[in-house]
């Protein structure tokens, strides 16, 4: 079976793929463009039908790359096009699509979580207007997540990137009326837009210092990843238009330089930031929680935000080049889970309590590849999808059931107005329970395994740096973000299972909704703060509740795909090889092995603190404890509660400098476009413009002078003189020759003079002109040109040879002899002079050494003894032609 | 002989058709009330442009350099691959525009007969414009493409704003057009020629005197002029608002897409052949710095005044001259990098076109008579009301922002190219951040048509339909994607069509 399959689609050409990708593209087709006309049984066929089918493709491609460890398939539809490289050379980038273990794993989860997803949205979004709109949209994102996943190289994995984007700002914004929504999209937007933009800058990089954007070339050519790229100054400043003064001032001592892999591994991050929601751009995450559930589960927790660990993983032989980009990845994940906890606690929205979880446990999962442990990191992708699936989809489940009672939105998904739900939703009780012990990190279900395992190599591992000269974290780091970790996971227990006890246990509170709960608008109309009539909450439809169970299934029995401490990890053989390379860099000490069972135990004991912390405040004292935390520290707790107001602080930094900018361009055209040069021309066009006025149609005279400022402005620009060269200092640090060539124009004549000749040298026709310059000396060169006009102009050209000095004689400070002033920089000549003398000393006393043991073997060999070669002297005389020893 | 015709077969045809249409206009008899002239002409249009297109296509396969003919119109026609291009490029432009005039001019009850010849011979001079190597044939050629024009922005004659573009269109127009002809007149007086081949000579040979130069000085100043106002330059780009606005939205879109285009063509042609001399092409004082600075003002005004428009079509008017700025980058690229600069330009105006007729072409679609489309507010939830017309809009926008996989994206890209390589980076990084400003009022009109609905009471725009302009719209997407997703082919047939450079 399995090789009538390989025979069938062969490894390079594994038409496979193009099926699994056009499967969803085709249901997003169908359903939006004919399912208005087609009914909603036909939709909901297309929508399951195509995933399923691309789910079956996905695992008859995940058997054919798992049955061979470390093999990957590749299916290319065309040449796509070709930039231009570093040497000039011709990069092809195709279409072209490819899947190894990561890609086939992610394939699973995509296909899988995702017809689930699909299956659950057919019951949860039944009675939507937009049911065909909505599932358009989800095949377009699995279609678009397919492409990220399987692209070959990295413009295919963009398109799916933004195509991701596109979906998810579709869908978030799904109920479009609601201004709110509608602006949560445009958030997100926003956010990615800035994550994009690394990304692009990481693509360009990556093409110019390796040669290819495909990710197996790429991991091939890395070596060309650790050129060093001078980030400042780009040019010598000195030769550009701006002042001297200036130019010193913003010239460092030394060049700024950091490795193209830290640059690329930078930017790079920069676009996984974005998308994966981390600090600071993971303000639009929680926003995002304003589209449909199904849709927060799918794209929001299991498959879309884990976009950008799958690319740091994917990308993983870039970051192990640079420790310090791993050191940010590592740091930036730490800080976003223990941050994204904390004001988890404070949330009342059951919604945006598994938001800011999503949150915390991406920067889980980031600590987890920023430690070197991708195959750990992205094992926590894959627990994190059933699990954290499986809890949205259960909040989905909950909402549904309140939404009966309370029909509004917000309401419906307070905790406030949940508590005892686990009588009326047994079974989606079940599931949530079962997801809220995994992602709290108790053995043996799945959360335990991935997050244990991240801790672990965050504890111990660290990574070889390729050269001695590149920055390496202390070895202390990894521990503190150990520790920082843990705190996390005691969070992140509390707060589940406080939503948990909030949710499912104590009184029904939905009989009455939450006093004052909607100051605005809604306050009147019964939702206010009196009872309501309306039916007990139900449990849902079997459609919803069957991909709950298996989820729940998945997430009590995942962790075994990986668990790498007891040696059940299937999962490793296929995932492990994808970062074979990059793995010869991470170093998990001998030691450290000893450590495993007892930071297992740490982190065991940190879910359990969290579980029953949360079990005696809200269980046992009702919640009594959090209220009077609330109310004794007052304002620390708003400040929670408000998510650490870090909206408000971007409203008011970046959005309103932002506004500023766009505001004073409308100024600007305002006053000085309509304003100034409409007055300004009104004089002029009233002597002149009889014929303009007659016309009389609006402001044409102002078009006008317009054209003639514009006449104007570029005959004045060509009829002045401009004396202008290229500065051609590529012979300077070797011989001290710099040659200027005057920039030529119509009629022009030119004349060259130094500081010490005297106005009165002719213009000539010769535009070149070249200096040679000792060490540490400085010329001053004039170029006057004068023109077809008569005119003339001149420019002054500082020119001068650089070299490390001492900054003052004996000193053993080092100084660039340009930047000192001419009576240091004479001494500074003298000093070089001296240091060449002696020099040319050295070399003359070596030549000497060099003879001697010639002269030693002619002597020998004139007594009758052979001597072949001496040992550490330099070869056998060499033919006459070359010169004893001769200085080059 | 005959194969001096066949060298002109491209403008023939074109013409030929056009004078057949007009006559078969003039003798039809048309019942009252049935259907308007535009129904035969809408599509004999489209053919006579389309034939002009297609001979001009097996022109490029046979190779003008075959073409016994060709030599024999030189130097006031040449008929060389460039010329073939834009005849293609030309002829493209004015085929869309006269399938999308098919369904507005019944819709707007404007169907009358002689908008057809009007564009038909516009692009005809837009032809002969885009072919020119003499100063006269040059100036014949754009104020045949112009006078047609005019008429085109003032075809709506009941709307005084249509009328009040045209005016200040035709002012301005002849404005330009004085300043280039007083331009190549002191080119003559100067060189003594006024083909561009032997202008451009006379610079290079050295051996013109002082005065003289100063003469070809102040002709290149005012011949720069002429043309920025064609391409419409910042600052020469004040009438385009009004015009576009003004002009029935097909005359508009044939603005912004051949006369923009043949406006480009023969910019690269004096700019190569007559001012192709190292002092005329010289960073310090030649036309690069002068245009460089004007791309850089379109780009940034153009954008940064686009992002405050109401009106999607003045939004449109805006954005194709932000479109110029960008064309404008290659150019300066020229200096360093003539043939991938010119490819990249060449590319460009072919993506820019589909896009753009695309674009007007769904906004087209977009209104009806009485309930135009004309501001944001008007497309509000029309994602809903007519899907094709907003999907369609909504590929020719990104295509216009420039996201991958679409033809405007590795039209951007070439452009970003060919100016980093040939080393203005600088301008490559201002182009890169003004499509970031550029991107917020064109995905502005996606928000509108999919995230907004109407205001409740708020007159909508009502979708029209019509087969003409869905088939102009069906082209230009197959256009956007095709050249999107297999850039590498027709970008190497735009570097084929380059000029030489000496």
């Amino acid at each position: 079976m399995l090789s009538t399959i390989k025979q069938q689609f062969p490894a390079t050409n594994f038409a496979l793929l193009a099926l699994i990708l056009l499967m969803p593209a085709l249901g997003a087709l169908i359903n939006g463009l004919f399912g208005k006309r087609m009914g909603k049984d036909a939709v909901r066929l297309t929508a399951l039908a195509s995933i399923g089918g691309s789910f079956l493709a996905s695992l008859v491609t995940f058997i054919v790359v798992a049955s061979e460890p470390g093999s990957r398939v590749t299916w290319t539809a065309w040449r796509w096009f070709s930039v231009t490289g570093r040497m000039r050379q011709d990069v092809g980038i195709d279409l072209a699509f490819s899947a190894d273990g990561l890609s086939a794993t992610m394939l699973l989860i995509v296909t899988g979580v995702g017809f689930l997803i699909h299956l659950y949205s057919t019951g949860y979004m039944a009675k939507d207007k937009g049911f065909h709109r909505f599932f358009a949209y989800l095949n377009l994102f699995i279609f678009a997540m397919l492409t990220l996943v399987l692209g070959d190289n990295m413009a295919v994995m963009f398109i799916g990137w933004e195509g991701v984007g596109l979906a998810s700002y579709l869908l978030i914004g799904f109920w479009y009326e609601d201004e709110k929504k509608a602006a949560a999209g445009k958030k997100a937007f926003i956010v990615n837009r800035i994550g994009d933009f690394g990304l692009i800058m990481a693509m360009v990089l990556l093409v110019w210092y390796s040669g290819s954007l495909r990710f197996e070339d790429m991991q091939q050519r890395s070596s060309g990843l650790l050129t060093q790229v001078t980030l400042w100054p780009v040019t010598d400043l000195h030769q550009t238009i701006m002042p001297h003064w200036l130019a010193s001032a913003l010239t460092p001592a030394s060049p700024w330089r950091v490795s193209a892999a830290t640059l690329i591994g930078i930017f790079l991050f920069l676009g996984c930031a974005g998308k994966s929601a981390q600090i600071p751009l993971y303000v639009w995450l929680p926003d995002a929680m304003a589209g449909p559930t199904p849709v927060s589960a799918l794209i929001h927790a299991a498959t879309m935000v884990t976009a950008g660990v799958y690319l740091v993983a994917r990308t993983s032989f870039v970051f192990v080049l640079s420790p310090a980009a791993l050191t940010i990845v590592q740091t930036t994940g730490a800080l976003t889970a223990l941050f994204a906890a904390s004001i988890a606690f404070a949330q009342t929205d059951l919604k945006k309590v598994l938001a800011y979880s999503t949150v915390s446990q991406l920067g889980f999962m980031f600590i987890g590849v920023g430690s070197g442990a991708f195959g750990a990191g992205m094992f926590h992708v894959i627990t994190h999808a059933f699990f954290k699936g499986c809890l949205f989809l259960c909040a989905g489940s909950v909402i549904h059931a309140m939404h009966h009672r309370i029909h509004d939105d917000v309401a419906s998904q307070d905790m406030r107005n949940m508590g005892g739900l686990r009588r009326y939703l047994p079974l989606t009780h079940a599931t949530f329970l079962l997801s809220c012990i995994a992602i709290a990190g108790i053995p043996p279900l799945a959360g335990f395994w991935s997050k244990d395992e991240i801790l672990f190599r965050a504890f111990a591992s660290h990574i070889a740096p390729a050269t001695a000269a590149v920055w390496v974290p202390p070895v202390w780091w990894g521990k503190m973000i150990f520790f920082v970790g843990l705190t996390a996971a005691v969070c992140t227990a509390f707060y589940m299972f406080r939503a948990y006890f909030l949710t499912f246990w104590g009184e029904f509170r939905g009989w009455r909704v939450v006093a004052n709960f909607r100051p605005k608008k809604h306050g009147g109309h019964g939702h206010g703060a009196g009872a309501l009539a309306g039916p007990p909450p139900h449990e849902s439809p079997g459609v919803m509740t069957v991909p709950l169970v298996i989820l729940a299934a998945l997430a009590v029995v995942g962790g075994f795909l990986y668990a790498e401490p007891i040696h059940v990890a299937p999962l490793a053989h296929v995932l492990e090889p994808v970062f074979q390379k990059a793995s010869q860099s991470v170093i998990v000490p001998e030691a450290a092995h000893g450590l495993v069972w007892p930071l297992m135990g740490a982190g065991v004991l940190a879910g359990v603190v969290g579980v029953a912390a949360a079990y005696y405040v809200y269980q046992v004292r009702g919640g009594a404890p959090a209220r009077a935390f609330a109310t004794s520290t007052g304002w620390f707790y708003r400040l929670v509660r408000d998510k650490w107001r870090i909206d408000e602080l971007y409203q008011h930094t970046i959005v309103a400098a932002t506004n500023a900018v766009a505001e004073t361009a409308a100024a600007f055209d305002r006053w000085v476009i309509d304003g100034i040069i409409a007055r300004l021309t009104a004089g002029t066009v009233a002597l002149g413009g009889a014929l303009l006025r007659a016309a009389h149609t609006g402001r044409v005279q102002v078009y006008a002078a317009s054209m003639v400022a514009g006449v104007v402005g570029v005959g004045w620009f060509l009829v002045r003189p401009h004396a202008d060269a290229l500065v051609d200092t590529s012979g300077l640090r070797a011989s001290g020759r710099v040659s200027l060539t005057a920039a030529s124009g119509h009629g022009y004549s030119y004349r060259w003079r130094t500081a010490d000749d005297d106005e009165s040298v002719a213009y000539g026709h010769d535009k070149s002109y070249a200096v040679d310059l000792e060490l540490c000396e400085k010329r001053t060169v004039y170029l006057g040109v004068k023109n077809a006009f008569n005119q003339a102009a001149e420019r002054k050209y500082d020119l001068c040879r650089d070299a490390n000095v001492p900054r003052a004689p004996g000193s053993q400070e080092a100084a660039a002899c340009c930047s000192l002033d001419d009576a240091g920089r004479e001494t500074a000549r003298e000093w070089v002079r001296s240091k060449l003398k002696e020099l040319d000393e050295t070399q003359k006393r070596l030549e000497e050494t060099k003879r001697a043991p010639e002269g030693l073997l002619k002597s020998l060999e004139q007594r009758g003894i052979k001597v072949e070669q001496l040992p550490g002297a330099p070869p056998a005389p060499q033919p006459p032609s070359q010169g004893p020893g001769g200085r080059p | 002989m005959s194969s001096f015709l066949v060298a002109l077969a491209p403008l023939l045809v074109v013409g030929l058709g056009g004078l057949l249409l007009m006559l078969g206009e003039a003798f039809a008899h048309r019942e009252r009330g049935g259907s308007g002239p535009s129904a035969d002409l809408a599509i004999g249009s489209f053919v006579t442009l389309a034939a002009g297109a297609v001979v001009a296509f097996s022109l490029w396969l046979v190779g003008p350099e075959n073409l016994g003919g060709a030599a024999g119109v030189a130097p006031f026609l040449i008929i060389d691959r460039f010329t073939l291009f834009f005849d293609i490029v030309l002829c493209v432009g004015g085929a869309l525009a006269a399938l999308l005039a098919g369904g507005y001019l019944p819709e707007h009850k404007l169907d009358r007969g002689e908008f057809y010849p009007l564009l038909i011979f516009s692009t005809l001079g837009a032809m002969v414009l885009a072919s020119a190597g003499d100063l006269l044939s040059l100036f014949i050629g754009l104020e045949t493409m112009s006078l047609g024009v005019y008429a085109l922005v003032g075809f709506r004659r009941g709307s005084a704003r249509s009328a009040e573009g045209a005016v200040k269109y035709f002012l301005l127009g002849s404005f330009a057009a004085a300043l280039l002809l007083y331009g190549g007149a002191m080119l003559y007086g100067a060189t003594g020629h006024t083909d561009l081949a032997g202008i451009g000579a006379a610079l290079r040979g050295g051996t013109l005197t002082g005065a003289d130069y100063g003469l070809a000085i102040v002709a290149m100043v005012l011949v720069l002029a002429g043309l920025a106002f064609k391409v419409s330059a910042v600052p020469f780009h004040m009438w385009t608002p009004d015009a576009y606005e003004g002009a029935p939205t097909p005359a508009t879109s044939f603005m912004a897409v051949a006369v923009k285009s043949a406006a480009f063509a023969t910019l690269l042609r004096v700019l190569v052949s007559a001012f192709g001399d190292p002092a005329s092409m010289s960073w310090g004082t030649g036309w690069p710095p002068v245009v460089a600075l004007l791309a850089v003002m379109t780009m940034t005004v153009a954008n940064l005044v686009a992002g405050r428009q109401e009106s999607v079509k003045r939004m449109l008017a805006y954005s194709s001259i932000a479109h110029a700025g960008y064309l404008l980058v290659a150019v300066v690229a020229l200096m360093t990098q003539p043939g991938i600069a010119q490819g990249s330009i060449l590319f460009y105006l072919l993506a820019y076109t589909v896009s753009t007729a695309g674009a007007f072409g769904a906004l087209i679609l977009c209104g009806s008579r009485g309930k135009e489309a004309v501001s944001y507010e008007d497309l509000a939830g029309i994602g809903h009301r007519h899907p094709v017309a907003a999907a369609a809009f909504a590929l020719f926008l990104l295509s216009l922002t420039g996201v991958p996989p679409t033809a405007g994206f590795f039209a951007k890209l070439y452009v970003v190219r060919a100016a980093i390589g040939g080393g203005f980076l600088p301008l490559a990084i201002l182009l890169l951040l003004n499509s970031v400003v550029a991107a917020y009022y064109y995905l502005r009109v996606l928000v509108y048509m999919y995230m907004r609905e109407p205001a409740p009471g708020a007159p909508v725009a009502a979708p029209m339909r019509s087969g003409y302009v869905t088939a102009a719209l069906l082209i230009c997407a197959a256009g956007v994607m095709l050249l999107g997703l297999w850039p590498t082919r027709s970008l190497e047939l735009a570097i084929d069509a380059a000029l030489a450079a000496r």
